[in-house]
C-alpha cells in the first residue's frame, strides 16, 4: 500500500533534460565515444530502489509495475509531451460525438513475442479482464470506470464502449497500465503471470526475481514503435537490467563505482554530490498528478474555517523549507497540479506567498486570538490543535523531517500539531473515517482528471471505500466542472475547466502544495538516448551504450 | 527437554563444567527420550504458529486495508479480494483452517507476492542458509584463534583484544555492511556491490554478519580458556613438557567449548535478525528480505512460514547440540 506515490516523472519530459546525446563533448566519456554513432550490443545496468510484487501491470497498484512492464509491452496509443495521442499498436482512432464509443483500427503486422499474433479479439481480452472483478485489479480499473464492453468488428477493428464519456481514457491507454499482454499468456495462472508478462514489445523477460530485479534481452523481431520514437525497430542493447539496491547510499556507490550504469531515485542529499563527480549525467524528472502536498479535512475540525486554511498555509514558509531540505533538487509546489500534467494553471504560480503577518491576522479574524501558557492558539477554551495522521515509511524523500520542521513553523502560528503514529493499515482506517484534521498524500497520473480523484465529492473516503480526497472537499461547483471536463474531448476546453478547479482550490485553500514529486535519474556519460515516460520512467527501447 | 532458549548472555556459564548439563541425565530409555522430543518440538512449532497468527491479527489495521492498500477500488473488487483470502470468516475459522491446511503440509499462498509460501521461502534458502553457514563459519574460526591467542597473554594484549570486540558487538551490522561495501566494493572494487551469486558475493555480507558474532564468541571463549588454565591439570600437562599451544588446544579448549557451542547455536537460530539488515543492504534475494516485506505488507502466510522455519531450525540446532555435548565433554556420556 502507497499513500504516496510518485510514479516519477514528467510530461513535458525529457527534452530539456535529455543532455546527454549530443553531450557537448566534454567529457572524456564522450570523446571515446567518438561522434556518437549509436553501438550495437552490450549491457545496460540500471540500479532501482524496488521491485514490484507482480509484474503483471494491470493488477498491480505499484509505481514500479510500470516501470517494469513498459520494455515488455506496447499500448494502443502513445502521449507526447504536450499530452497529445500518436500511433502505437492503433494506427488510428476515432471518438463518436457524444464521447461514448471509441472506434480503434490496429497495426497487422503485430506479433507478440510467444508467436501469437495481434488482433483486435487480442485486446478485448486485455481490457475485459482489467474490469474483471477477479481479476482483483487495484489500479487500472479504477482509471476506466465507465468501461462498458469492447465489440470486435473485424479482424482488426473494435470499439471501446463507454457508459458515460471519459476524456481520461486515452491518457490511461497510454500507460503501462493499459500494455497490452498475448492473450495466450493470460490464460495462464495469476502467479506465473506475476513472474513473466509477454507481450509485444521491444524487449522479453529472462529473469525477474521480486526481490532482486529483472532481466531482459532484446526483442530481435521489434518493428512496431511508437510514432514518437527515435528509432525504427529493435533496440540496440543485447540485454537491460534493472537491479534493486534499496539503499539510497548503496545505489549511489554502485554508480559512482561503475557497477552499475545509471540509477533512479537519486536522494536529494546525494544531488550535489553528483554533480560533482566527472562523466555523470542528472536527471529531474517530475511526477505528472497531484505534487506532495499537504491537506486539510475541510469537513470536520479546525481546517472547516478557510481563514484556518489559509493561515496555515500562508503561515508556513514551505519554499523556504523544501529549498533548505532538498538542496533545490524538488521544486516548490504552487497548486493541486504538478507543472507537468496537462492543463497545469502556470498562472497560480507567485499568486500566493508566506505572509505571517496576514495568517496572525487570519486567526484573530477567526476567533483564535488568545494564546495559552504553551503560546498556542485558544478560542473557547479549546486549544488550536492539528491531528496529523503520518506514515514517516511512506512520507517519500525525507518527509518525516519536513514534517517536524512544518511542525515547528506552525507552532510559532500558534497551531499544535499533533502527529498520530500507528501502522499504516490502522491509519487507512482513520482515514477513511474523516477522523484527522491534515493529511499528506502525493497521487500521480498523467491526466488532470487527477482533480477528479483528489477533490471531487465522489472522491471522498468512506469507512468501506478508499479514496483520493484527503480534503474531503465537496463543492458542487468544483463537482460540475470536473464533470463537464471529463464530456468533452476538446484540450483546450478541459484545459480552462481543470483551470477554474485549480483557481478555486487555490482561493479556498483546500490544499497545501508542497514540492513536486520528482524522481531524480543519473547515469554514466557512457549511457546515451534514455528517453522518459509521461508515466514517469525512464524508456530504454533507443537507449545504447557507448564502448 | 531443552528449549531453544539461551540465558542471557552475562549468565553464560563460564566454568568448565557449565553449558548445557546432563542434557541426558533423565532415565527412562532412549525411545522416551526421542518421543519427549518430538513432542515438545511439535508443541513449540504450534506455538510459533499461533503467536505470530495472533499477533498479525491483533495489530490495527484490518488485512484487506493492507492488501488494498492505498488504492481507490471498486466495492466489487473489494469483496472479491475478501472472498479470494477468507478473510471474511470468523478469526477461529481462519485460524482453524490455517492450521488445517499445514498439517497437510499446505503453507499457504503469499497474498503479496503471488507465489505459494513453500516455493517463496525456498527459492531464497539457499541464499539466507550459505550467508549464515558462512558468517557462522567464520565467527567460529576467528573467535577460536583470537582467543586461544590472546588468553593469558600479555595485558595490552588482551586489553587491545577486549577493546575490539566491545567495539565488534556495538556496532550495528547496518553500518559494518555500509563501511564494507563503501571501502572494499566502492573504493578498491575488490567485492560486487550486488550479484549474491558465487563465492565474491558472499564474502562482505559473511564478514558483516560475522563481526559482532565473531566478537560476543571470542569474549566468552576467552573467559572460559582464561578459567581451564587455571585447573591443577594444565600444570600437570604443562609439567609433562607439553608445548604452550598443545595445552590450550588440546586440554584448555576442550574445557572452554560447552559454552561457546551453546552460545554459537542461539546464534545461529538468530540469525534471521542480522540476514533481514545484511539482506537488504547487499541486495540479496534472501529469507531475510522476503520477510521484511512480508511483515510490512501484513503477508500472514509468509510471515508464519517463516516464524515456522526458524522455529524448525532452532529445534533442529537443539538436537544436534545435544549430539555434540557428550562429544566435547565425555562427564556426559552414559550417565543414565
Amino acid at each position: 500500500m502507497r499513500l504516496h506515490r510518485s510514479r516519477g516523472v514528467p510530461l513535458l519530459v525529457a527534452v530539456s533534460l535529455l543532455v546527454l546525446s549530443g553531450c557537448g563533448g566534454d567529457g572524456p566519456a564522450s570523446e571515446a565515444a567518438g561522434s556518437g554513432e549509436p553501438v550495437t550490443g552490450g549491457t545496460l545496468v540500471y540500479a532501482v530502489n524496488s521491485a514490484p510484487e507482480t509484474l503483471d501491470p494491470h493488477v498491480s497498484t505499484q509505481d514500479a509495475a510500470g516501470l517494469y512492464a513498459r520494455p515488455v509491452l506496447d499500448s494502443l496509443v502513445v502521449m507526447d509531451e504536450e499530452g497529445e495521442f500518436h500511433p502505437w499498436l492503433a494506427t488510428s482512432w476515432d471518438i463518436s460525438e457524444d464521447g461514448t464509443v471509441y472506434r480503434f483500427t490496429l497495426r497487422e503486422d503485430v506479433t507478440f513475442s510467444d508467436g501469437t499474433p495481434l488482433d483486435a479479439e487480442a485486446v478485448r481480452a486485455n481490457l475485459d479482464r482489467i474490469v474483471a472483478p477477479e481479476t482483483m485489479s487495484a489500479m487500472a480499473a479504477s482509471f476506466v470506470e465507465p468501461y462498458a464492453a469492447t465489440t470486435v468488428t473485424g479482424p482488426h477493428t473494435f470499439d471501446i464502449e463507454l457508459s458515460e464519456p471519459h476524456a481520461p481514457l486515452l491518457a490511461a491507454l497510454s500507460s503501462a497500465y493499459f500494455g497490452i499482454q498475448s492473450p495466450r499468456s493470460l490464460e495462464r495462472g495469476t502467479e506465473e503471470i506475476a513472474r513473466e508478462i509477454i507481450g509485444s514489445g521491444p524487449y522479453v523477460i529472462e529473469e525477474f526475481s521480486p526481490s532482486t530485479g529483472i532481466t531482459y534481452q532484446r526483442n530481435e523481431d521489434y518493428a512496431w514503435q511508437p510514432a514518437t520514437a527515435g528509432l525504427e525497430g529493435a533496440p540496440y542493447l543485447e540485454r537491460l537490467e534493472f537491479r534493486v539496491m534499496a539503499e539510497d547510499s548503496v545505489r549511489f556507490g554502485a554508480l559512482t563505482s561503475r557497477q552499475v550504469d545509471a540509477i533512479g531515485n537519486l536522494p536529494p542529499s546525494g544531488v550535489r554530490q553528483a554533480e560533482s563527480v566527472d562523466g555523470l549525467w542528472l536527471t529531474e524528472l517530475q511526477a505528472p498528478g497531484g505534487p506532495y502536498a499537504y491537506f486539510p479535512n475541510t469537513e470536520e475540525g479546525v481546517f472547516t474555517d478557510r481563514r484556518v486554511r489559509q493561515a496555515f498555509r500562508d503561515g508556513i514558509d514551505f519554499r523556504a523549507l523544501v529549498e533548505q531540505l532538498f538542496f533545490g533538487a524538488f521544486a516548490p509546489a504552487w497548486g493541486p497540479l504538478s507543472p507537468t500534467t496537462p492543463g497545469y494553471d502556470a498562472s497560480l504560480e507567485e499568486a500566493w506567498g508566506h505572509d505571517p503577518e496576514g495568517a496572525a491576522a487570519l486567526l484573530d479574524e477567526a476567533g483564535w486570538h488568545q494564546r495559552d501558557g504553551e503560546g498556542y492558539r485558544v478560542r473557547d477554551g479549546q486549544r488550536l490543535t492539528v491531528v496529523w495522521p503520518f506514515v514517516s515509511s511512506g512520507a517519500g524523500e525525507l518527509g518525516d523531517v519536513l514534517a517536524v520542521q512544518v511542525q515547528a513553523e506552525a507552532a510559532e502560528l500558534g497551531f499544535e500539531v499533533v502527529f498520530d503514529t500507528g501502522t499504516q493499515g490502522e491509519l487507512v482506517e482513520k482515514y477513511n473515517r474523516g477522523d484527522y484534521d491534515l493529511m499528506d498524500v502525493s497521487w500521480a497520473r498523467n491526466d488532470p482528471d487527477a482533480l477528479r480523484n483528489l477533490f471531487a465529492t465522489s472522491s471522498i473516503p468512506t469507512p468501506d471505500h478508499f479514496a483520493h480526497n484527503a480534503a474531503r472537499v465537496s463543492d458542487p461547483q468544483v463537482d460540475e466542472w470536473l464533470d463537464q471536463a471529463l464530456a468533452t474531448t476538446d484540450p483546450r476546453e478541459r484545459a480552462a475547466l481543470y483551470g477554474e478547479v485549480q483557481q478555486r482550490l487555490t482561493e479556498e485553500a483546500a490544499v497545501f502544495p508542497v514540492h513536486v514529486s520528482t524522481n531524480v535519474v543519473a547515469g554514466h556519460d557512457h549511457v546515451r538516448d534514455v528517453r522518459w515516460d509521461p508515466q514517469g520512467y525512464p524508456l530504454f527501447h533507443e537507449a545504447w551504450v557507448a564502448s | 527437554m531443552t528449549t531453544p532458549t539461551l540465558p542471557p548472555v552475562g549468565d553464560i556459564p563460564g566454568t568448565p563444567t557449565g553449558g548445557r548439563p546432563a542434557a541426558r541425565r533423565a532415565g527412562g530409555g532412549w525411545a522416551r527420550a526421542v518421543l519427549l522430543r518430538l513432542g515438545t518440538s511439535v508443541l513449540l512449532l504450534w506455538s510459533a504458529v499461533t503467536v505470530s497468527f495472533g499477533l498479525l491479527h491483533l495489530t490495527p489495521g484490518s488485512v484487506e486495508d493492507s492488501l488494498i492498500g492505498m488504492e481507490s477500488v471498486s466495492p466489487e473488487v473489494r469483496a472479491e479480494i475478501v472472498a479470494a483470502y477468507g478473510l471474511d470468516r470468523s478469526l477461529i475459522e481462519q485460524y482453524g483452517s490455517y492450521l488445517g491446511r499445514l498439517l497437510r503440509g499446505d503453507l499457504g499462498h503469499s497474498y503479496q507476492i503471488h507465489e505459494s509460501v513453500a516455493s517463496a521461502i525456498g527459492s531464497r534458502l539457499g541464499a539466507s542458509l550459505s550467508l549464515a553457514v558462512a558468517s557462522m563459519a567464520l565467527a567460529l574460526v576467528v573467535a577460536l584463534s583470537l582467543a586461544v591467542l590472546t588468553a593469558r597473554r600479555a595485558r595490552w594484549l588482551r586489553s587491545l583484544s577486549s577493546g575490539v570486540e566491545l567495539l565488534g558487538v556495538s556496532v550495528p551490522a547496518f553500518w559494518v555492511g555500509i563501511l564494507l561495501l563503501t571501502v572494499f566494493s566502492f573504493e578498491l572494487g575488490w567485492f560486487p556491490a550486488f550479484g549474491g551469486e558465487g563465492l565474491t558475493g558472499l564474502v562482505l555480507p559473511a564478514v558483516a554478519v560475522a563481526v559482532s558474532m565473531t566478537a560476543l564468541l571470542s569474549q566468552v571463549l576467552r573467559e572460559g580458556l582464561e578459567l581451564a588454565l587455571d585447573q591443577p591439570f594444565v600444570l600437570t600437562a604443562r609439567s609433562r613438557g607439553m608445548s604452550e599451544l598443545g595445552v590450550r588446544l588440546r586440554h584448555a579448549l576442550r574445557h572452554a567449548l560447552l559454552p561457546v557451542v551453546t552460545l554459537a547455536g542461539w546464534m545461529f537460530g538468530a540469525l534471521i535478525s542480522s540476514l533481514v539488515v545484511i539482506e537488504q543492504v547487499f541486495n540479496r534475494d534472501g529469507v531475510g528480505r522476503l520477510v521484511l516485506n512480508a511483515v510490512a505488507a501484513k503477508d500472514m502466510p509468509i510471515v508464519t512460514g517463516v516464524v515456522l522455519l526458524t522455529a524448525a531450525v532452532y529445534i533442529g540446532i537443539n538436537v544436534l547440540l545435544d549430539v555434540v555435548y557428550p562429544l566435547i565433554d565425555p562427564r556426559l556420556r552414559g550417565t543414565a
